[in-house]
């Protein structure tokens, strides 16, 4: 498409070019945009110094954080059961007996799966499809999406499937 | 945005600003032993910072990145916008949230740094309470680093956590100076990578009963993403992100009906008329256009050239021609010699000739004869005569009988023989040729004779021809995908005659019994079968067929004026429906500016109601509708009034267009007719938390319900007041 011109090329060697004598009246280059807006130099006197951060810390990734809070939950729960069924033993008045309300935490609060039933929209075109090819799986509005749903390779297939949520892995 | 004109406007993407230095803020000495409020509200995508006097915060996309420039090998710490100005400093960016959580603490300290360096605080401690937002349910990791961080790193004197919704509601629903917060509502948090709802009641966050869906901003515009990428699966420029999220924000939009939108947008006008053209940055393919005198230029060389060759392809022509003759005297004078010198012998002949590289004298003969006709045939060229006819050549051994001749003059026979069947046979093709052509000629004017005297006559036979061989190559397809199919009848009866062939009783019984075989083969149809049976085989049949549908076609675009390139087999074959055409229209090769562009359609409303239905993108979720439904049943009646009748959108993803209408066409189904409903949209969707916040600040029971540095020393990080606005996590 694109009809290249090829240039000749100048010896190599021949772009560096020696420094010629300086007469000191030339600008110096001034610091780059990205240099003016980095503020690693900046006078930080707020920061305590002598606060020694545990630097073998490491950065606890999403999975570790909640996996500690659900932990934390569970035992906390099972305590309270122990103590609910300690004073249930003793025959302590019911009034005493606090409801302590199950306390939300980030993973309690997360929404439930759907119960509504789903409608079905073309995987292709995004409108609705009353059809589903039974060879791929993919969503169909009409014939012509069936056309073209047929003169897809599998690797295009998987991904309109992936984008739906269904992930194949036997292919 | 109107797209009732008849040329639709193309949009192009936003050009990214060069980040400058930032706007300078007011100076410390305001604030320097005053004790404001700082108000800092840490967002997923942007910080916002500011203290609390202030009407408006600072704001910066909230992502940090040290970099070291390659130039000058100096080490960069970049903030916010800054990050844009060094390309090779975006692949260092390091966020302090991770997705919903905030968990990276590295990038979060450097975050602040450049807030408070930014508002100028000189002082050993940053000594200013802080009030702080925090996601809702945040895990208390989160919470107990931060407040190491502020503690120990940055000794202020006392922090309270807020979330961020509740602050939104509050800016909205400002109560009067003395009065506490009492207003009922329920706030939807519209955040970038979750959605939460709030229940509000008497001024207080009832927490217990709040729930998230894990769909937010990102998800959106990554969802809208990956819907381009398949759409255009061989678009020439790489598509960001960052752009797509423009996109959502510009393009997209919730509907309050969903499938009736659907049902009308499988109309293609429709379907036309809803899309936005988005044209990206692409590159023209290099031409070189030279000017006339340029082209005139280079024809003269080329003509030169030519010349020249042509010369050299003379001149070694005629030194051959020189060269032969020369060569033709001495063979003739070698000749000639045998016969001067009269009887020389037998052998010394001979070995003359063999000296020379004669075999015998016949190829003597031969050679002087081969190279006389080359001269007097180049001589006669030069001269510029046409050249004569070839005459017959004869050949006289053939019809000598063989006793007659000695072993030499059989082997000239024989070769003799040899040629002149050869030439005979060359004759008589030649013959077949003029024939054939003869009747092709014959054929082609008795064809223009019919087609000039009945045009339509003619035509509407060509047709014929055209549709019966149509319809074959269509039977052929149609029964090659059939037999691909296990099942189908096709594939049966192939099964059928393999079955047969290979059959043991091919040969019935008795014939068997008296050493019959299997007949097979002997009736030449029979391997007709072969062709049936093998379907990889490619067909002869088939490019016959095509060739000559061509060459009806073409016969009929040339004469006949209503067969357009339409009707064609070609075209008819490629044709694509209206609906794929007006949802992905096709650009000629040509056309590199139409190859860079995207056409967003269904696109525009199918993210959008994600939110709705996450399940649409693969999320196994309830979407926003069904969340709100499991809220509110948790309420008794009248709270639930008044919840409903204060729904509160807020968050920057909540100003994307149509969001209200759909909400209550979404609302008003489940709740009691009767029941009053509004909704309510912040007046600043992506500062009003902030706003909030520093309007809190301001309040005398600031400072109540926040951690101060001895609390913080005696309880560690993780516990906090319970108080309106806070987290219930970790409270007490």
């Amino acid at each position: 498409m694109a009809t290249m011109k090829v240039l000749a090329m100048p010896p190599k060697g021949s772009t560096k070019k020696k420094p010629g004598p300086s007469d000191g009246a030339a600008t110096p280059q001034g610091p780059s945009l990205a240099e003016q807006l980095s503020y690693l130099h900046y006078p930080r006197p707020f920061k305590n110094p002598y606060y020694n951060k545990n630097v073998n810390r490491r950065a606890k990734n999403l999975k570790a954080v909640l996996g500690q809070e659900r932990e934390r939950d569970r035992v906390k729960r099972e305590a309270l059961r122990n103590s609910k069924a300690e004073r249930a033993a003793q025959g302590v008045d019911g009034m005493d007996v606090e409801e302590e309300e199950e306390e939300p935490n980030y993973s309690s609060i997360e929404a439930p799966p759907s119960v509504l039933p789903q409608r079905h929209y073309c995987d292709i075109t995004g409108l609705e499809a009353p059809y589903t090819d039974p060879a791929t799986g993919l969503r169909y509005h009409d014939k012509s999406v069936y056309a073209l749903i047929q003169s897809l390779s599998p690797g295009i297939v998987k991904d309109y499937l992936s984008a739906r949520g269904v992930n194949s892995i036997v292919k | 945005m109107d797209i009732d004109e008849p040329t639709p406007t193309v949009y192009t993407l936003p050009i990214p600003r060069a980040p400058g230095p930032p706007p300078p803020a007011e100076p410390y000495a305001l604030h320097r032993d005053a004790h404001t409020p700082l108000v800092l509200d840490n967002g997923s995508t942007t910080l916002r910072w500011g203290f609390a006097s202030s009407a408006a915060p600072f704001t910066g996309l909230n992502a940090v990145a040290k970099y070291k420039e390659r130039r000058t090998n100096k080490p960069l710490l970049l903030f916010g916008e800054a990050i844009d100005a060094e390309s090779g400093a975006k692949s260092q960016t390091r966020t302090p949230w991770e997705g919903d959580v905030l968990l990276n603490f590295d990038a979060l300290e450097n975050a602040l740094d450049y807030a408070f360096v930014y508002l100028g605080i000189d002082t050993p401690t940053v000594d200013h309470p802080v009030i702080m937002s925090e996601r809702i349910c945040t895990p208390l990791h989160s919470r107990a680093l931060t407040s190491e961080l502020m503690f120990e790193l940055y000794n202020v004197p006392s922090l309270t956590y807020c979330v961020d919704g509740v602050m939104s509601f509050y800016a909205n629903h400002l109560p009067p100076p003395t009065t506490p917060f009492t207003s009922d509502g329920l706030v939807l948090s519209f955040n970038t990578h979750s959605t939460s709802v709030i229940p509000i009641l008497k001024g207080k966050g009832i927490m217990s009963h709040v729930q998230r869906i894990p769909w937010g901003a990102a998800q959106s515009s990554e969802y809208l993403l990956k819907l381009i990428q398949l759409k255009y699966p061989s678009f020439p420029t790489r598509v960001t992100s960052a752009q797509t999220n423009w996109m959502y924000r510009t393009f997209c939009s919730f509907t309050p009906s969903y499938p009736t939108l659907l049902k009308s947008l499988s109309n293609p006008a429709t379907l036309r008329s809803h899309e936005r053209i988005l044209q990206f940055p692409f590159l023209l393919p290099q031409t070189d256009e030279k000017s006339p005198s340029e082209l005139a230029r280079l024809a003269e060389k080329r003509k030169e050239q030519g010349k020249k060759l042509q010369e050299l392809a003379a001149k070694s022509r005629a030194d051959k021609l020189l060269q032969k003759e020369a060569d033709l005297e001495y063979l003739l004078d070698l000749r000639g010699e045998s016969e001067l010198t009269g009887k020389m012998s037998r052998k010394e002949w001979a070995a003359r000739l063999s000296a020379e590289g004669f075999e015998s004298e016949a190829a003597l003969e031969d050679t002087i004869k081969k190279l006389d006709v080359y001269v007097k045939k180049a001589r006669k060229k030069e001269a510029g005569e046409v050249d004569e006819p070839m005459e017959e050549p004869s050949f006289p051994l053939v019809d000598v009988p063989d006793e007659e001749l000695d072993e030499e003059g059989l082997k000239e026979k024989k070769k003799q023989k040899l040629l002149k069947s050869g030439w005979e046979f060359r004759v008589r093709a030649r013959k077949e040729k003029e024939r054939e052509r003869e009747e092709r000629e014959r054929e082609a004017k008795r064809e223009e004779e019919e087609r000039e005297t009945d045009l339509a006559g003619w035509s509407s036979k060509m047709r014929k021809e055209q549709e019966t061989l149509m319809g074959k190559i269509k039977d052929r397809a149609r029964r090659k995908t059939a037999l691909t199919d296990r099942k189908s009848a096709a594939a049966q009866a192939r099964m059928k005659n393999i079955a047969n062939l290979a059959a043991d009783d091919r040969v019935p019984k008795k014939k068997r019994k008296g050493g019959g075989e299997d007949m097979f083969g002997a009736d030449d149809a029979d391997w007709q079968i072969y062709r049936k049976i093998n379907i990889t085989a490619p067909s002869d049949d088939e490019e016959d067929d095509l060739t000559s549908l061509h060459e009806i076609e073409r016969k009929l675009l040339t004469y006949d004026p209503t067969f357009t390139p339409s009707h064609t087999h070609a075209s008819l074959t490629s044709l694509s429906s209206a609906l794929l055409t007006s949802f992905r229209p096709p650009y000629p090769d040509t056309d590199p500016a139409g190859h860079a562009r995207i056409h967003l359609s269904t696109e525009r409303f199918r993210v959008p109601e994600t939110y709705f239905s996450p399940s649409m993108a693969g999320t196994d979720t309830a979407g926003l509708g069904e969340v709100i439904a499991n809220v509110l049943a948790r309420f008794p009646e009248h709270e639930k009034a008044s919840l409903v009748k204060n729904v509160f959108l807020t968050g920057a993803p909540s100003q994307v267009g149509g969001l209200r209408e759909k909400l209550e066409d979404t609302l008003r189904p489940i709740l009691d007719p009767e029941m009053p409903m509004g909704i309510v949209q912040a007046a600043d969707a992506g500062l009003d938390a902030w706003r909030g916040m520093a309007a809190y600040a301001r309040t005398p029971e600031f400072g109540v319900h926040g951690v101060s540095r001895a609390e913080y020393e005696e309880w560690g990080g993780e516990r906090v007041k319970r108080w309106w606005g806070g987290n219930r996590t970790g409270s007490s």
